[in-house]
């Protein structure tokens, strides 16, 4: 089976050509990082992955587990296993986390013809994965990012991962605006939900984070295309002297 | 038929066609309409609907044989069927309740000092067939269910003259059971006295052959409270006009509405409250969602006269379009004569927030489902602090609605 195969993949919003004959092949298991300068087209590339309907694909081709990505809409590859941990989480006023969760993760079962957990099971699934994030659980009864802290934000969209269980996971700068120990629950977060079956795409500015994950391979985005690839001493470099010398 | 013909077909039919009076008044106002002789420009009558939806129709109107009843629950709870506007007439150690007659033309000849240029008000008085008086006593507590039930081709036009006398709490409903092509002209006066907290809650849904046009005037005492909320799922054509004067210091009132529209259908809203004296309140928001080719419109006002000092007034407006071809006009109007108030207008209105949309698909939620949520989460606010009966109402109707939605 192809896990994750983007091949020639080429995509603009109104006009401006952003990703450029992008390529990337992620095995099942594996965990890459991407890191580059703003701009570079990172956050791009992880909202076409997951169907931002906002950018043109003009050429190129995504498989997933052996499907054609880009013929399924934004809910349909997070049916399939895609999940995003958004760079800016949204902030929906008035939509209840709990049965927000709750029907997210029903609809996955459903479409995997497996039964809907009912809001007892729910309750109990969504609190246990809570406290193992050091989430507080008066959160749950608050709306979807409502007045969150940035942190806050961040820590729950690891919670929403950790509930959908999603095969291919992408966070987008998820490490931007944590505090140490923010950081830290994060990365055990990450490294508890890391298995053979699960693969990772996490774009960062830091090389921290990677300090803890311990990615598989890393890859250096300019321009719209990965301009160099390398194992984790990649990110340590970035961190010495920049991209300047790239 | 023409408003001429309706008008000497049927003048010995209408309410107080025995006094000299409101006559003469009639015959006035019925001249001012036919020599045009009114604002056609910014007539807010004329909004979404036209001079001739308003005046062409046919005069309907015979006194039921049936015996309306009143149905007493706990206590407290009292049931009052109201069909083709009459009611049966009741008096119990709580509430008085009975029907207009010829005799009370005096009582209305008072009335008719607060002239708000309103051409639906002015076919009120023309064509006035039916009225009820409401006396809720001092210190009661209890909750009134209006249920209105009009026949077949009925023309209603309806003058309600309510009384909350001191230190009341009331719950009044108003829901509808309109057959088809009915016109409901309905007119309340309602006097909240001192210490009295008035719940107000209307409920509208009906076939699109039905007219309602419903206005409020309502006068707040001292230490009162008037909070007022309409919820609109009608296919009909409804007008919501409700006005508050708050006339008694401490005194405070809300007017709130909702509505859920589709395919054609229209309606017009008005909220007007005006401070006369120190030390009140007031909230005016609606909200609106709107498919297909409906349209709306919405005026808001806050009047401070110079005495009322320390006055909180906000207005609100909200509404989510769902398509290109819907659209909702809303005009907030702030007059302040007062120098030491806090008043505040807001208005936001368009499609869906598209990255709230992306953000809850994104996690598995198709897009039909989502936009449900973020309809629902859009009156959450409104569906707060309701009885159980009427919250179950709405939310039945609501997710009618939303089902429909493509
Ligand atoms: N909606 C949009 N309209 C116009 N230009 C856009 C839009 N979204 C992104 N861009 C442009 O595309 C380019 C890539 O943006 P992207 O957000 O992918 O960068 P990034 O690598 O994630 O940067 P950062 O490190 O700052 O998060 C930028 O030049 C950006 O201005
Ligand atoms: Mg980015």
């Amino acid at each position: 089976m192809i896990f994750l195969n983007i091949n020639n993949l080429n995509v603009s919003i109104e006009g401006k050509k952003i990703l450029d004959d992008f390529n990337l092949t992620i095995n099942q298991g594996e965990v890459h990082a991407i890191m580059g300068p703003n701009g570079s087209g990172k956050s791009t590339l992880a909202n076409v992955l997951a169907g931002n309907e906002d950018y043109e694909i003009n050429s190129g081709k995504i498989i997933f587990k052996d499907l054609n990505l880009l013929d399924l809409n934004i809910e349909e590859r997070a049916q399939k296993g895609v999940f995003l941990a958004f760079q800016y989480p949204v902030e929906i006023p008035g939509v209840n986390i709990t049965p927000f969760l709750q029907s997210s993760i029903n609809s996955k079962l459903k479409n995997a013809k497996k039964p809907e957990l009912d809001n007892l099971s729910f309750a109990k699934l969504l609190r246990k994965k809570a406290e193992e994030l050091g989430i507080n659980t008066d959160m749950l009864k608050r709306s979807i990012n409502t007045g969150f802290s940035g942190g806050e934000k961040k820590r729950y969209e690891i919670l929403q991962m950790s509930v959908l269980n999603p095969e291919f996971a992408i966070f987008d700068e998820t490490d931007s605006g944590l505090d140490v120990d923010a950081l830290r629950i994060v990365t055990e977060g990450i490294n508890k939900f890391k298995n053979e079956k699960n693969s990772f795409l996490i774009i960062t500015h830091y090389q921290k984070l990677l300090d803890y994950i311990r990615p598989d391979h890393v890859h250096i985005m300019r321009n719209g295309k990965i301009v160099k690839s390398g194992d984790i001493s990649l990110a340590g470099e970035i961190e010495e002297s920049g991209y300047q010398n790239i | 038929m023409t408003l001429e013909d309706n008008f000497n077909f049927h003048s010995k039919e209408y309410i107080f066609s025995n006094d000299n009076f409101l006559s003469k008044e009639r015959e006035n106002i019925f001249n001012k309409i036919k020599l045009k002789d009114f604002d056609k420009k910014n007539n807010e009558s004329l909004k979404n609907i036209s001079f001739s939806d308003l005046s062409l129709f046919n005069y309907c109107y015979h006194s039921t044989d049936e015996d309306p009843n009143i149905i007493l629950q706990d206590k407290y709870i009292y049931k009052i069927n109201i069909v083709n506007g009459v009611c049966k007439n009741y008096e119990d150690e709580n509430i008085e309740i009975r029907n207009v007659t010829n005799l009370d033309s005096k009582k209305f000849a008072d009335q008719n000092g607060n002239n708000i240029d309103d051409l639906v008000i002015d076919f009120n008085k023309i064509f006035l067939n039916s009225g009820i008086f409401i006396n809720v006593k001092k210190n009661s507590k209890l909750k009134l269910d209006l249920l209105h039930t009009t026949y077949k081709n009925y023309t209603i036009f309806q003058n309600n003259i309510f009384t909350f006398q001191d230190n009341c709490e009331v719950e009044l409903q108003d829901e509808f059971n309109l057959s088809n092509n009915t016109i409901n002209n309905i007119n309340y006066n309602i006097q909240v006295n001192n210490k009295s907290v008035v719940k107000h809650n209307v409920f509208q849904n009906f076939s699109n052959s039905n007219k309602l046009y419903l206005t409020t005037n309502t006068v707040c005492e001292k230490d009162s409270s008037f909070s007022q909320n309409t919820y609109n799922f009608a296919n009909g054509f409804v007008r919501n006009f409700h006005y508050v004067e708050l006339n008694g210091e401490f005194a405070n009132a809300t007017l709130n509405g909702c509505f859920f529209l589709k395919d054609k259908n229209l309606c017009s809203n008005k909220t007007h409250i005006v401070h006369n004296s120190e030390n009140c309140e007031s909230n005016q928001t609606y909200k609106g969602i709107l498919n297909d080719y409906a349209k709306a419109n919405y005026f808001s006002n806050t009047f401070v006269s110079k005495n009322a000092q320390k006055t909180e007034g906000y207005q609100l407006s909200k509404g989510i379009l769902l398509t290109d071809h819907c659209s909702f006009f809303s005009k907030p109007e702030l007059r302040i004569f007062a120098d030491d108030v806090k008043c505040s207008h807001g208005s936001t209105i368009g499609p869906v927030d598209e990255s709230a949309l992306y953000y809850l698909r994104s996690r598995g939620i198709n897009k039909n489902e989502a936009m449900k949520m973020l309809i629902a989460s859009f009156i959450e606010d409104d569906l707060k602090n309701l009885n159980e009966n009427i919250a179950n109402k709405i939310n039945q109707n609501l997710s009618d609605y939303l089902s429909s939605l493509r």
